[in-house]
Parts: structure tokens; C-alpha cells; sequence
């Protein structure tokens, strides 16, 4: 509620004394001009996503002015159309699945009298709610602190220092600016999205309705949460993998295991090596989504297939179109804009490339880790620059997570790069396990099924990557990424102490047996 | 043991076979040169190793092998270990099956530096006293019994053996089999689950084939190191190795029952699946039975004749059809497809129209789907049509719902009676013996019911009325309130007390609570206690003695309208009386001005054992409970 009365001084201010810099400026901006000096705003902030947000808040901590163009498009993709409302799909479809499980129940005897069942429209209207009341919460919180949020999409002009409100075409001036565009769906060509039977994570979160099979084309995280989803709410899945191997970018170890517990059991088959070249809409109850696949190397025609609805999930592209970039003498790569790692703009990929000064990019449009807290934690990295103190993101230490059920985790390189690194750099890898079926917890639960395995450095004995499947895998990490973060030692992390008895107690398993000592 | 066990072999802890000494490469073994071949032996793998398990040969007999490459697992007092060849060759004999022991140092298999030499080593490893081996591999004669092995078929195969997944895994059971017989396996390739007491765990192909054969089924287990399934190199020699198969699972021939089996599904579905699929060709090229008229004036009146119903001899359209369905008179016909609630479409050439599901079970039952007609979205083949097919589930019969009648659900299939439903089934059951016959006798109940109207603002019930009713008449007639005992090659026992239960249906099952000496009590105190043991039937807290001491029952379902019924007779009572609704009836009387006049009459109908009781003093009794409620129904309030 601050801002209110931040506002109201404003327009006191503004009709008392200080003359506008331009005729169109603001109220607002012409109390921020008067702490800014020679400028509107100190820091701008092009992109109102968690990645744009976090910059915002930390820009506030450091008693930055700040302007947010939010493109009408608070929260972005993460809170409105990605990992907000898509938790709130897994949670409601988890809890069908798990009600449904007969055999899984009634070892922990439990009966379900009846069908278990579920309204679509409640689980969608769940996944919108929560959006809704995220948004809300992070809007409330620029607002309570200060920010000022400009409804407008924001584009870099020729000048330095300028970002324009493409609503209503006035133009502010920064000090420093920070890009954070975000991300939007990926679509490859031939594949025509209708948003209703062939829909990216966008038109999915909508859970328009239950199909009775669905493609899934790409098998990342973002389509294997879906098919999560799906197949507990009882669709078939059918999963089209260009790379040779199902779920390419995680663990091969982790990928196989994730294969048994995610794909195998369930009703889901998959093809892999082939392009879903062609993907026609359908019409629900009239016509079925043909898809038409060929190899991917020989691009030879392998097999057509009619679902009722197809998820096209083969990643994202930054959202950097229209917003200037070329006004500004930067040259994209794929959209995505390069920078340095102090997230400083750079003028293009190439090598030879120039800093832009008080321009900084973050997020996904740089391309560096597209994942929300990624995005954050270089929002606030670019705000530490802006204000002097030098810092650089370690993205070795962001961990991330698949929250399929059960969860997959990880922080830090696969087990396959760690082999070749420790190989080109010359240190030796030690690897140890620790079982969720040797956890108290997890057999409580029933949910015996899982790994985490750390991989180290033997010679220093630093945690290199942790990789995690199993119940509350995503919850696990967070002790492994802080330990990758501040360096600490598998020796180190063995002599803890872990709560009794937790799922925590599968690190500890880990991290003795890395160091040859025993946890049970 | 053509198998990587996946992730069990722990990587880079592995110590040399002599010390400590950590390398990242795996331990190598150490072969030690012997006549025509060379030995592996057992390798120390730690300082404390006194003898090691071999967990899994990756490896097979007859497999060349390379120095530096992984050829057994073997199982330490530390962890699973990765172990190494020296030198080149051919293995010529595995000596250490899988999931057995050896001491360090001593022989676990037989090397030759190459093929020729196989023979050589063999033959000098036999003459070496462990002959065993030579004569279990030979051919047994005809006459063995069918648990022997039977010589293996001279085609290139080689077996998968239960793998040791574990330290401590003695057997592991087969969790499932992800491919089926015939299917073709590429090495590194998923093939089946095996359980251990640590995990599931896949197990790879570890080179390129045909699953011939499988030995141990899916829910089976097998010791470690026995064969589960035999693996062709030859699409060709299937057939060969499942008969070979048949003979070691030492079972029915799995092959030859396998046969039929898979081939029965299929025989059994043609049929079905015939008409099926011919439907939709029949639908669109159906026969037009249509008159020339009949056609040119579809033609001129622009109507799809294919959609006009035929009137003619033989549903043949007439002219007169078809103009009636261009005046709007007779409706058009509903196209072939509405059959079916799922819309009609044929997939393009080439589609598999069939769920991930469905092409898997019919993969695993070896159905051709094509044979299966698909009840899914666009016809298409699910889960459940293949499960109908192969008989592992009722087909769904499509209810037929009228526009805006909700659809009702019929619970269906066996539920698990309750503890109360068992004994009343019992209960039935012990009746069987007693020969029963009943009497009926309508009672007028005028005066009852003027009597009930007027006591029923004191909470006095119908039931309380009707107990002291038939207990007034069982003091007349105490043979009714007596059991029969066959001691002494019959005897009659009579009761001193009436008891009278009155049936209580109940949530989940039925109960008789019972007014105790009903003839001897107020009617106020039994309308009273009657409603308590209501109470207490409903909570299920009802006493042994509040339900089984009854002398005589009494089932009324007046309440509900039924007319009249018979009880069964409890056993260890005479009687039981069964009470139907009072209705209004006329009945010729003299004295009445159009010579019938309108009572309220009620059907009561008695059930007796006629061991003891027999037909007049059923007829006596009944006839003394119609004295007592249509004349004298004052001393149900005395």
C-alpha cells in the first residue's frame, strides 16, 4: 500500500515544482526524476516473469528507482502458463493417481470404496486459481515495495539509456536496463498449433479436455510432467523423441530409471530417432491430429499416427522479437542475446563482441539455464553489477527439478559430462548411492522406488553434481545445490546430521558412503 | 548371462586385486597359463577377500574376449566390482555359475586363445576330474525323464540367466517381460524387470537376436545363474529353441501349450471380429433397394436417396418414399453411423488405430489388430477392446439412454458379505430341513385401526399392537409358540414364555429383536421397549439375548404395500407370522344397504413346522388373532 501514498506525494510534488523533462512525462516519473538525477528511473526492467521480478525486488533492496514494463504480463510464463500452474495439475492428477492405485493402498490398508473420480474443469479451475493468486502476490509485492509497474510492453530505442512503452508509445530513461523478455514455446516447423487438439504447454495448462490419447512430441521435463498429468487422469501417451534416446538432456542413469518408474508402467509408448514432421489439427470428435513422422537422419517417412490431441513440448525460444534489439546494434543468435557473465549485454556471439554498457540481459532470452530461479538469480547478479559489487552466477550450483511423480532432481553436470571433464581436467570421479528403498520414510510411504546419486571430486572431495530420482526428489536438492554453491566436501557433508527419519537420510546414505562409511 | 546388469557395478571405487591402490579402471584379473588354454581365477578384491561371488558373467561361454574389457562382475566384502580380461581369447568354460562362490585364487572359468583350441582346453579340462559337466551336456537317452534337459538344438542361441542383482540376492523373480516371444532385441535394449531385495531392476540384451524362447514367466523366480529365456540368432530358430525351452522348464512343454494358446485368442476373435470389420465397408457400398421411379424422383427432388427409408416389399424405397421425405413427411434417414455414439472415421493408410495400451497387450497376446474391432475415439483400438478380445474382461454392453434420463448404474460383480449377511445366509440355510407349510387368513381391521388411532398419540406403534395380539392369541394355542426337537426320535418343546421377534431390516443386513413375554407386559411398555431395540438394532448394539430369545416371529410388510407373503420359519421356533398392508376392500354383508359394504382387511399368512403343528391349529390360531383384532381388541390395552 505504499506505492499509494508514494503516488499521491507524486502528484503533489509534480503540480508544486519540478517540470517534466518531456511534455507527456508522468507524475510518477517526475518525483523518480528528482532522486535519479539526469534520469527517470535508475534501473528498468524490460519483462515482469520471476526472472524480471526477482531483478525488481533486489533493485529495491539496494534503493534503486524502478520501473517494470510488465508487457501486460505480470508473473510470466513461469506463474501464468508454465511451472505455477502446471504444480497445480500434478498435484490434483497425483492425488487421482495415487487414489486410483488399488494395489499401493491397500499395502498401506487402505480401501477405496468405488471409483475414484475427478472433475476435469475443477482441476483446470485449480491451475487457474493458483495462477491467479500467484500473480497476485508478486504484483502486491513490486507494489508494496515500490516498484513501479508500467502495463506496456517495453523496446530499446536508438539511445542509450531509453525504453519505450509500446502501449503508449512515451519514452522513459534509465540509468541501466535489464532485458528479461522471457521465453515462449518452441514450435518446429511443419507442425500447425490450433491450441485445442495441437497445443504447446500454453493451451495445455488449460486442460481444455481429458484426451483418450495424446502425443507428446519432445520427452523433456516439460513433456514428461505431462504426461504425468495426462496418464493419471487416464489418457494414453505416446512420447516422439528426436534424439535417439527418451528424456536426451537428463542422467542416462537417472533417464533409465525415469523410463521404469514413468514410462514403462504406464499407458505410454514412445518413438524415438524421428521428427514429427507434419502435424495436422483435428477437430474433437470429427477428425483425430494426424501426425506423420519420419527419421530423423534419413528423414524418411516411418509412421503416421491418429491421437486425439497433441502437445508439441520441443522447448522454448527467447521472446526477444519486436522489442528493439537492433535499434541497440545487437545481433541475436536463434533470438537468444548474448551476454557476458556479469549478464552485460554483449553485441552479438561472436567472438569479438562488445559490452553494451548499462544494458544487461537475464533469463531465458539469454539462454544461459532457462528455469525460473535461474532467471531470478540473475536478475539479482545483474543488480549487484549495476550497483558496483562485481558477481557472477554460478550455474553449476542451480538445481533443478522434474516434478513427476516421483520427482527428478539434479544440480550440476550428468554423470556422462562429469566423466569427460574429470577427464580433461584431470581429477578423479567418485560416485556413491544412496537408495530410497533402504529409507524408513520412503518405505512408510510406500514409495521404495528411487536413487541419489553424488558424483565428487575425489581429489578435493567437492560435491560435482548430485542427481536425484525418487519421492520429493525436487525438496532433496536443495541441501546438494547449497553444498555445490559453497564448495563443501562429501568428508564434510558425511559428518551432518540428518533428521531421523526423513527422505533427507538418502543424501546422508550418499554422502557416507562416499567417504566409506555406512549410514544403516 | 549375456547381460549387463545396469547400474549394479559400482563405478570407479575399485580397488586392484592386491591392495588398495584406487584406480579408476576396473580390477583385471589374474589368468594363469594352463595346458592348451588359460584360467581366470578368482581375484582378491580387497586385502580381507578370502573367497568372492561371481554376481554376473557379462560374458558368455564361447564369446571372444578382449583384454581390458569387463567380462564378470564378482561381488566383494565392499561392493560389486567390474573384472577385467588380460588378454584376448575365447571363453571356453564358465566353472563359477553366476551367484556362485570360489576362493580367491581358484579357477572361475576356462580361456582358449582361440576357437580351435576350444575343444583342447575342454577336453583337458574334463580329463581333469570335474567330468560332470561332459555328461550332463550329453544327449540323454530316450527315455529320461522329462526334467532332464534335452540335448540343446544345433542353432546359434544363447540363454539368459537370472541375474544377480545384488550382494545378497539368492533368486529374483521376473517382474515383467518387456518383450514377448519372437521379438526382436538389439544389445543394451531393456528386455525384462527382475526384482531383487534392494530394487527393480532392468536388465539389457547384451547383444543382438530373437527372444526364442522365455523359461521363467512374469510372477516367476528363478535361483541366480538359471536360465529365464534363450535368446535365437536366427529369426528361423525360434521354433526349435521353445521346444528345446519346453524341456528345460521341466513343465508342459511351454512351446507346444503356448501354441494353441495364442492361437486360440485369435481363432476366437476372427469370428467376431469378421462382421466387424466389415460393417463400415458394407455401410458405405450397402445395396440401394430402389425403384427406377424411385430413383429418378430422388433425382429430380434433389434427395440423397441413401437416406430414405424403404417402405416397399423388402424395405425397397418407392417413389412414394422419396416424396415423402422431400414434403417433409418422413424423416431422413440417420446416416449407417449412427450406430455408433463414436464418430465415424477411417484412418489414412497405414494407421495403427489402436491406444499405446492396446498395441501392447495385443503384442503380448499376439492378436492382430486388425481383427479387433476398436470402440475407442475414431473406432480406434483400446486398452479394453484387446482385454475383451483375449477374454480378461466382460465386454461393456452400451447402455441405452433415453434423451434426459440419467444413466443408472447397476452394481455388478461379487462383493464380500457382511458378517451380519453371512449368518442370516446361514440362518436361510438351516431352515432347509424343516418342512414348512403356511395358512392365510384375511382379518378385518376396522376396530384395530380405530383402536391404533386413537393409542397411537401415547407413542403406542402397530407393531407393539400386532406382538401383544399374537401373544394373546399364543396363550390360546401353545403349540404355535413350541419348537420341535428330534430327541428321543421327536419331541415337542414347549416355552413358558412368548417372545415375539419382529423383523428389522437394517443397514447391511436384518435383525430380530425380540419383546420379551409380550403377553404378560402393557402394550405402552411394549411400544416403549420395542422402540429402544429399534434404536439399538440400528447402532448394531443389540444383546444376544435381545435377538435370539425370541418364541415366535412376526415379519410385517404392510408398510410397504405388499399384500400378502410368506415367511421362512427361523429355526428353533413353530411360527411365523407374515403381515401384509390393510387395505380396503368391499364384502357382501345382508345388512347393508346395497347387500356389501367397505372394510379395511389385512392378509396375514402363518408359516409352521408341521413336524409339531399342523394345519387346524394354524387355522385355530389364526382364527383366535382375528377374534382378538376384530372383536375383542379392547384387551390389547388392558
Amino acid at each position: 500500500m505504499r506505492i499509494l501514498v508514494t503516488s499521491v506525494i507524486a502528484l503533489a510534488s509534480s503540480a508544486a515544482a519540478f517540470s517534466p523533462i518531456t511534455t507527456f512525462r508522468s507524475s510518477v516519473t517526475a518525483l523518480e526524476a528528482s532522486k535519479c538525477g539526469q534520469y527517470d528511473f535508475d534501473v528498468a526492467i524490460i519483462g515482469c516473469g520471476v526472472g524480471g521480478h526477482g531483478a525488481a525486488l533486489h533493485a529495491r533492496a539496494q534503493g534503486l528507482e524502478t520501473a517494470v514494463f510488465s508487457g501486460a504480463d505480470i508473473g510470466g510464463t513461469c506463474v501464468n502458463r508454465g511451472c505455477v500452474p502446471s504444480k497445480a495439475l500434478l498435484a490434483a492428477s497425483g492425488r487421482v493417481r495415487e487414489m486410483k492405485n488399488d494395489e499401493h493402498l491397500k499395502s498401506l490398508g487402505i480401501t477405496v470404496d468405488g471409483e475414484v473420480k475427478y472433475d476435469r474443469q475443477g482441476i483446470a479451475d485449480h491451475a487457474t486459481n493458483l495462477a491467479n493468486r500467484v500473480k497476485g502476490n508478486l504484483e502486491a509485492s513490486l507494489v508494496g515495495l515500490g516498484v513501479q509497474v508500467i502495463e506496456g510492453r517495453g523496446s530499446l530505442t536508438g539511445n542509450a539509456h531509453e525504453v519505450k512503452d509500446e502501449a503508449t508509445g512515451k519514452i522513459y530513461t534509465f540509468k541501466d536496463i535489464i532485458l528479461a523478455p522471457g521465453s515462449v514455446p518452441f514450435v518446429p516447423p511443419g507442425i500447425t498449433v490450433d491450441e485445442k487438439t495441437v497445443f504447446t504447454s500454453d493451451g495445455a495448462l488449460k486442460l481444455p479436455y481429458v484426451p483418450e490419447w495424446v502425443a507428446i512430441v519432445g520427452s523433456g521435463y516439460i513433456g514428461l510432467e505431462f504426461s504425468d498429468v495426462y496418464t493419471a487422469l487416464g489418457s494414453e501417451v505416446t512420447f516422439i523423441e528426436a534424439m535417439d534416446n527418451i528424456m536426451p538432456t537428463f542422467d542416462r542413469e537417472i533417464a533409465k530409471m525415469a523410463e521404469r518408474l514413468l514410462i514403462r508402467d504406464r499407458p505410454i509408448d514412445y518413438r524415438t530417432s524421428v521428427f514429427a514432421a507434419e502435424v495436422i489439427p483435428g477437430i474433437p470428435g470429427e477428425k483425430p491430429v494426424t501426425i506423420k513422422m519420419i527419421d530423423a537422419k534419413t528423414k524418411e517417412h516411418v509412421e503416421t499416427i491418429e491421437v486425439d490431441a497433441a502437445m508439441i513440448a520441443t522447448g522454448r525460444v527467447p521472446n526477444t522479437k519486436n522489442m528493439g534489439l537492433e535499434n541497440r546494434g545487437i545481433t541475436v543468435n536463434r533470438g537468444f542475446v548474448a551476454v557476458n557473465e556479469k549478464m552485460e549485454v554483449l553485441t552479438s556471439h561472436d567472438e569479438g563482441a562488445t559490452v553494451i554498457p548499462n544494458l544487461y540481459c537475464i533469463g531465458d532470452a539469454n539462454g544461459k539455464m532457462m528455469l525460473a530461479h535461474a532467471a531470478s538469480a540473475q536478475g539479482i547478479s545483474a543488480v549487484e553489477n549495476i550497483v558496483g559489487r562485481e558477481h557472477v552466477v554460478n550455474h553449476e550450483a542451480i538445481p533443478a527439478a522434474c516434478f513427476t511423480h516421483p520427482e527428478i532432481a539434479m544440480v550440476g553436470p550428468t554423470e556422462e559430462q562429469c566423466i569427460e571433464r574429470a577427464k580433461a581436467e584431470g581429477w578423479t570421479l567418485g560416485k556413491s548411492q544412496g537408495n530410497f528403498r533402504a529409507n524408513s520414510k520412503a518405505l512408510a510411504e510406500g514409495e521404495g522406488q528411487g536413487i541419489a546419486k553424488v558424483l565428487f571430486n575425489k581429489d578435493t572431495g567437492k560435491v560435482v553434481a548430485v542427481h536425484i530420482i525418487g519421492l520429493h526428489a525436487a525438496d532433496l536438492i536443495q541441501e546438494c545445490a547449497n553444498a555445490v554453491a559453497a564448495g563443501t566436501t562429501v568428508q564434510e557433508l558425511s559428518m551432518m546430521v540428518h533428521t531421523h527419519p526423513t527422505l533427507s537420510e538418502v543424501m546422508d546414505e550418499a554422502f557416507k558412503g562416499a567417504v566409506g562409511m555406512s549410514s544403516h | 548371462m549375456k547381460f549387463l546388469t545396469a547400474s549394479v557395478a559400482a563405478l570407479a571405487l575399485l580397488s586392484s586385486s592386491q591392495a588398495f591402490a584406487p584406480a579408476v579402471k576396473p580390477s583385471r584379473i589374474k589368468i594363469t597359463q594352463l595346458f592348451a588354454g588359460t584360467k581366470i581365477t578368482m581375484p582378491a578384491l580387497s586385502s580381507t577377500m578370502k573367497e568372492g561371488k561371481v554376481v554376473s558373467w557379462l560374458k558368455n561361454e564361447g564369446d571372444e574376449i578382449e583384454a581390458g574389457e569387463a567380462i564378470m562382475v564378482v561381488e566383494s566384502d565392499k561392493a560389486d566390482m567390474d573384472v577385467e580380461a588380460f588378454e584376448d581369447g575365447i571363453i571356453a568354460k564358465i566353472i563359477v555359475q553366476e551367484g556362485e562362490m570360489a576362493p580367491v585364487g581358484e579357477a572361475v572359468a576356462l580361456i582358449a586363445a582361440d576357437s580351435s583350441e576350444v575343444e583342447a582346453v575342454l577336453a583337458e579340462f574334463n580329463a581333469g576330474g570335474s567330468g560332470g559337466d561332459a555328461t550332463s551336456a550329453a544327449a540323454p537317452p530316450a527315455a529320461a525323464p522329462a526334467t532332464t534337459a534335452a540335448a540343446a538344438p544345433e542353432v546359434p542361441f544363447s540363454k539368459i540367466d537370472m541375474p544377480a542383482l545384488s550382494s545378497t540376492m539368492k533368486e529374483g523373480k521376473v517382474v515383467s517381460w518387456l518383450k514377448s516371444e519372437g521379438d526382436a532385441i538389439s544389445a543394451g535394449e531393456a528386455i525384462m524387470v527382475v526384482e531383487s531385495d534392494k530394487a527393480d531392476m532392468d536388465v539389457e540384451a547384451f547383444e543382438d537376436g530373437f527372444l526364442a524362447a522365455i523359461i521363467t514367466q512374469e510372477g516367476e523366480s528363478g535361483a541366480v545363474g538359471a536360465p529365464v529365456a534363450l535368446i535365437a540368432e536366427n529369426e528361423s530358430d525360434i521354433p526349435a529353441l521353445q521346444a528345446y525351452a519346453a524341456t528345460l522348464s521341466g513343465a508342459a512343454p511351454p512351446a507346444a501349450a503356448a501354441a494353441p494358446a495364442a492361437a486360440a485368442p485369435v481363432a476366437a476373435a476372427a469370428p467376431k471380429a469378421a462382421p466387424a470389420a466389415a460393417t463400415p465397408a458394407k455401410a458405405d457400398g450397402e445395396r440401394l433397394f430402389a425403384s427406377p421411379l424411385a430413383r429418378n424422383r430422388a433425382k429430380e427432388l434433389g434427395v440423397d436417396i441413401s437416406l430414405v427409408t424403404g417402405t416397399g416389399p423388402e424395405g425397397r424405397i418407392t417413389a412414394a418414399d422419396v416424396e415423402a421425405v422431400a414434403s417433409g413427411e418422413a424423416k431422413v434417414k440417420k446416416p449407417a453411423a449412427s450406430a455408433s455414439s463414436k464418430p465415424s472415421w477411417t484412418p489414412a493408410a497405414g494407421v495403427v488405430a489402436a491406444t499405446p495400451t492396446a498395441r501392447a497387450l495385443a503384442k503380448k497376446a499376439k492378436l492382430d489388430l486388425a481383427t479387433i474391432k476398436g470402440t475407442g475415439e475414431f473406432g480406434r483400438v483400446t486398452a479394453d477392446d484387446v482385454l475383451i478380445a483375449t477374454g480378461q474382461k466382460e465386454p461393456e454392453r452400451k447402455k441405452v439412454v433415453r434423451p434426459g434420463a440419467a444413466v443408472v448404474e447397476m452394481p455388478s460383480g461379487p462383493v464380500a458379505m457382511t458378517g451380519m449377511q453371512k449368518a442370516v445366509s446361514n440362518n436361510m440355510m438351516a431352515t432347509m430341513s424343516t418342512p414348512g407349510f403356511q395358512v392365510s387368513r384375511d382379518i378385518e381391521m376396522d376396530n384395530f385401526d380405530a383402536l391404533y388411532q386413537n393409542v397411537k398419540g401415547k407413542g403406542i406403534s402397530v407393531s407393539a399392537l400386532l406382538a401383544k395380539a399374537v401373544a394373546l392369541a399364543i396363550e390360546k394355542y401353545p403349540i404355535i409358540n413350541s419348537s420341535f426337537s428330534p430327541e428321543n426320535g421327536g419331541t415337542i418343546v414347549y416355552k413358558k414364555d412368548i417372545n415375539i421377534a419382529m423383523a428389522v431390516a437394517i443397514e447391511g443386513g436384518l435383525i430380530t429383536p425380540c419383546l420379551k413375554f409380550a403377553n404378560e407386559r402393557s402394550v405402552e411398555d411394549l411400544a416403549e421397549n420395542w422402540k429402544e431395540l429399534v434404536e439399538k438394532a440400528r447402532k448394531g448394539g443389540l444383546k444376544p439375548d435381545e435377538y435370539q430369545s425370541g418364541t415366535f416371529s412376526i415379519s410385517n410388510m404392510g408398510m410397504f404395500g405388499v399384500t400378502q407373503f410368506g415367511s421362512i420359519l427361523p429355526n428353533g421356533t413353530g411360527g411365523i407370522l407374515a403381515i401384509g398392508a390393510t387395505r380396503e376392500v368391499i364384502v357382501p354383508c345382508k345388512q347393508a344397504v346395497l347387500g356389501m359394504k367397505k372394510v379395511k382387511q389385512m392378509t396375514v399368512t402363518l408359516t409352521c413346522d408341521h413336524r409339531q403343528i399342523y394345519g387346524s391349529d394354524a387355522a385355530l390360531f389364526l382364527k383366535e388373532l382375528a377374534n382378538i383384532m376384530e372383536n375383542n381388541v379392547n384387551r390389547l390395552t388392558q
